[in-house]
């Protein structure tokens, strides 16, 4: 097998150990303003991560080198993005819209997007699902939901 | 010793703790009979709503859900030829076949009697070994409870197989992340940036929920499984009872038991080990193996014997040591430390009402496995296949907020679950393996104050972790522990030149 992308440098694992050894880094910082004992801990597992980092790094570049070729992360790039895009703005909405309203909308167009195209099924099962949520939580349990920061509230 | 474990059943039979167990098989079966969703899964996203409830009963949904799981994962394995849990891809072997012949009724019905078995097996190991070693470990100071710490983690990253760097970066990730908040002794903050909301630490339900259950619910809207044409009526299920004496697999079910007990106690394994051993056992003493993969029921008895009898058995570290013996069991200390109950000795001795009744409601959870999962209920668990995954995975969302949200009221906890998952996510995609993430968040504050208490006691000298003779054979079991896989696939790799 070859190596299938243009830069070695974008292998997933790469891309990670980087990752990690730059965050583990920045983390490292502010453990110098702590009292040594406080810091014992937290630095030696962030130097801990820089470390292993490192040989993953090496590790996977090495076999970058011999031609072995690194697996992708996912077969549906876009789908994958799409997916969680829907998660972080259905809980933006949740916090600026309000949770109900939020959840309506929500579960009706996931399901549609991602290929559950009965338009029966996703409005009986949005109607059981937000039905039961208010139910169980809000009326039984009184539990408070997000209410929307649009709205003042 | 044992009679706090009798004094413990009344408050199982309380309707509420049995209902509880009741739900939780029956939710168990519904997760683990669909691919993709597991106990793992199930159990972090139902942590966060049990905080209300009392111990038992939120014990009892966990003990219902990890035994119906286990199960349920074999409902597609026979079907569909899709293991729905991990644990059941050596069901698919003989399952499968079975069901193509028209014999899938009685295939599940096998599945669901062995796995019964296996449970109830598990169960009373868990009553019979754990208390005794609790006693064991009351004797333990400080420097011992910091070993203690240091051969769990070191355990599960060099046992768990795959690869030990990985397992390393899980372990320090989770053991970093225990340390945010403030410090518990001096007080100061650490790594919190200001955040009031950090100043407690991460609570573990934000973790559990980010890093289990965010992975599946993408993976879900990722790919949607195509299970059209599953049709359940004809199974060809007859009633239970008349299917029993059919099932003549004692010593495969015996011998699967003790493989399972085993294989869960010790940590890192877990039960699809457990599954392929025993199946691979039963398989080498069969008197026609080469029957075996064409539809041997006894291949299905062996599976699910094992997979289900690592329940219970993988919670015997995890309640005395407060080391998981898998990941179920990683996530169920999550859901104990939750309620306020530290596994370790001392909660057999502070709270023994409770920790006893979970062990009865494993055992309750394994015997109504057989009534829930009977012949009625597989046709009906069957058709489970047939939900629409991404439906499943928009409405799993919700769960995951609400839950997350409901722990302190506040956003900020499910945006750093959205984090956690994100993180989890490729952790998952890259092969990191998640338990030492929990482990290191459960062990890692629990090791640092005792390291720090023994650190005291000795005056700053480290020698004094080493003083004591239960600290050194736990420091001997750590090295073992981190040398021995390596030294025997040394030794194998050496005896394949020779």
């Amino acid at each position: 097998m070859t190596e299938s992308r243009k830069s070695r440098l974008t292998r997933p694992e790469t891309l990670t150990a980087v990752g990690i050894i730059l965050v583990a880094a920045g983390f490292l910082v502010p453990t110098y303003d702590l009292r040594a004992i406080s810091a014992l801990l937290p630095a030696a597992m962030l130097i801990g991560l820089i470390v292993l980092s490192v040989i993953l790094l090496l590790a996977d570049q090495r076999k970058a080198s011999a031609g072995e070729d690194a697996e992708p992360m996912t077969k549906a790039p876009k789908r994958v993005i799409g997916a969680f895009l829907m998660i972080v703005s259905y809980a933006l909405a949740c916090d600026f819209v309000g949770f109900y309203v939020s959840t309506a909308i929500t579960i009706p167009l996931v399901a549609w997007t991602f290929g559950y195209r009965s338009p029966l099924g996703l409005l009986l099962a949005t109607v059981i699902v937000v039905g039961t949520i208010w139910a169980i939580f809000d009326y039984g349990m009184s539990q408070d939901f997000p209410t929307g920061r649009f709205w003042g509230r | 010793m044992y009679s706090d474990l009798l004094h413990a059943l009344p408050d199982v039979f309380a309707w509420t703790n049995f209902a509880a167990v009741v739900i939780g098989v029956i939710a168990g079966i519904v997760v683990g009979a669909m691919p993709g969703l597991s106990a793992t899964m199930a159990i972090s996203v139902l942590v966060p709503f049990t905080f209300g409830l009392e111990p038992l009963v939120a014990l009892g949904l966990m003990a219902g859900i990890y035994n119906g799981a286990m199960y349920g994962g074999a409902i597609p394995a026979v079907l569909l030829r899709i293991p729905g849990t991990p644990a059941a891809v050596a069901t698919t072997f003989d399952g499968y076949p079975m069901a193509q012949k028209g014999e899938g009724g009685f295939a599940l019905q096998v599945a669901v009697v062995s796995s019964s078995i296996g449970g109830i097996a598990s169960a009373f190991a868990l009553m019979l070994l754990a208390p005794p070693l609790s006693k064991v470990t009351l004797l333990f100071g400080p420097s011992e409870v910091f070993w203690v710490a240091v051969f769990g983690l070191a355990s599960i990253i060099f046992l768990l197989g795959g690869n030990p760097i990985k397992g390393l970066i899980s372990a320090c990730f989770g053991v970093f992340v225990s340390v945010i908040g403030s410090d518990p002794i001096y007080g100061n903050d650490r790594f919190t940036f200001g955040q009031l909301e950090m100043l407690d630490g991460i609570n573990i339900v934000i973790l559990l929920v980010g890093l289990y259950a965010l992975p599946p619910v993408i993976d879900l809207l990722e790919t949607p499984l195509k299970t059209d044409g599953v049709n359940s009526s004809k199974l060809g299920t007859e009633p239970i009872w008349k299917a029993l004496p059919r099932m003549k697999y004692w010593k495969t079910w015996l011998r699967g038991s003790l493989l399972g007990i085993w294989i869960g106690i010790l940590p890192g394994a877990g039960g699809s080990m457990a599954a392929f051993m025993s199946y691979n056992e039963a398989r080498r003493t069969s008197k026609n193996p080469e029957k075996w993969g064409e539809g041997e029921p006894e291949g299905v008895a062996a599976a699910e014997v094992a997979n289900n009898a690592d329940t219970a058995s993988a919670l015997i570290p995890a309640l005395t040591l407060g080391i998981p013996g898998t990941a179920v069991a990683a996530v169920m200390l999550g859901g104990l430390l939750v309620h306020g109950l530290q596994p370790g000795p001392m909660l057999f001795r502070d709270n023994p009402d409770i920790v006893f009744g979970f062990m009865w409601q494993f055992l309750f959870g394994a015997i109504l496995l057989v009534l829930l999962g009977g012949s009625l209920a597989t046709n009906s668990f069957a058709r489970l296949l047939n939900l629409p995954r991404p439906l499943l995975g928009s409405v799993i969302i919700v769960l995951m907020l609400i839950g997350v949200y409901s722990i302190h009221g506040r956003m900020f906890d499910v945006y750093l679950m959205l984090g956690f998952g994100a993180i989890g996510w490729v952790m998952d995609r890259l092969k990191f393996p998640l338990p030492p993430v929990v482990l290191g968040l459960i062990l890692g504050g629990f090791a640092e104050e005792n390291l720090r208490l023994a650190l005291r006691i000795g005056r700053g000298d480290p020698m004094v972790l080493f003083q004591n003779t239960t600290s050194l054979i736990l420091v001997a079991l750590t090295v073992a522990v981190v040398v021995g896989p390596t030294l025997k696939k040394r030794f194998i790799d050496s005896r394949k030149k020779a």
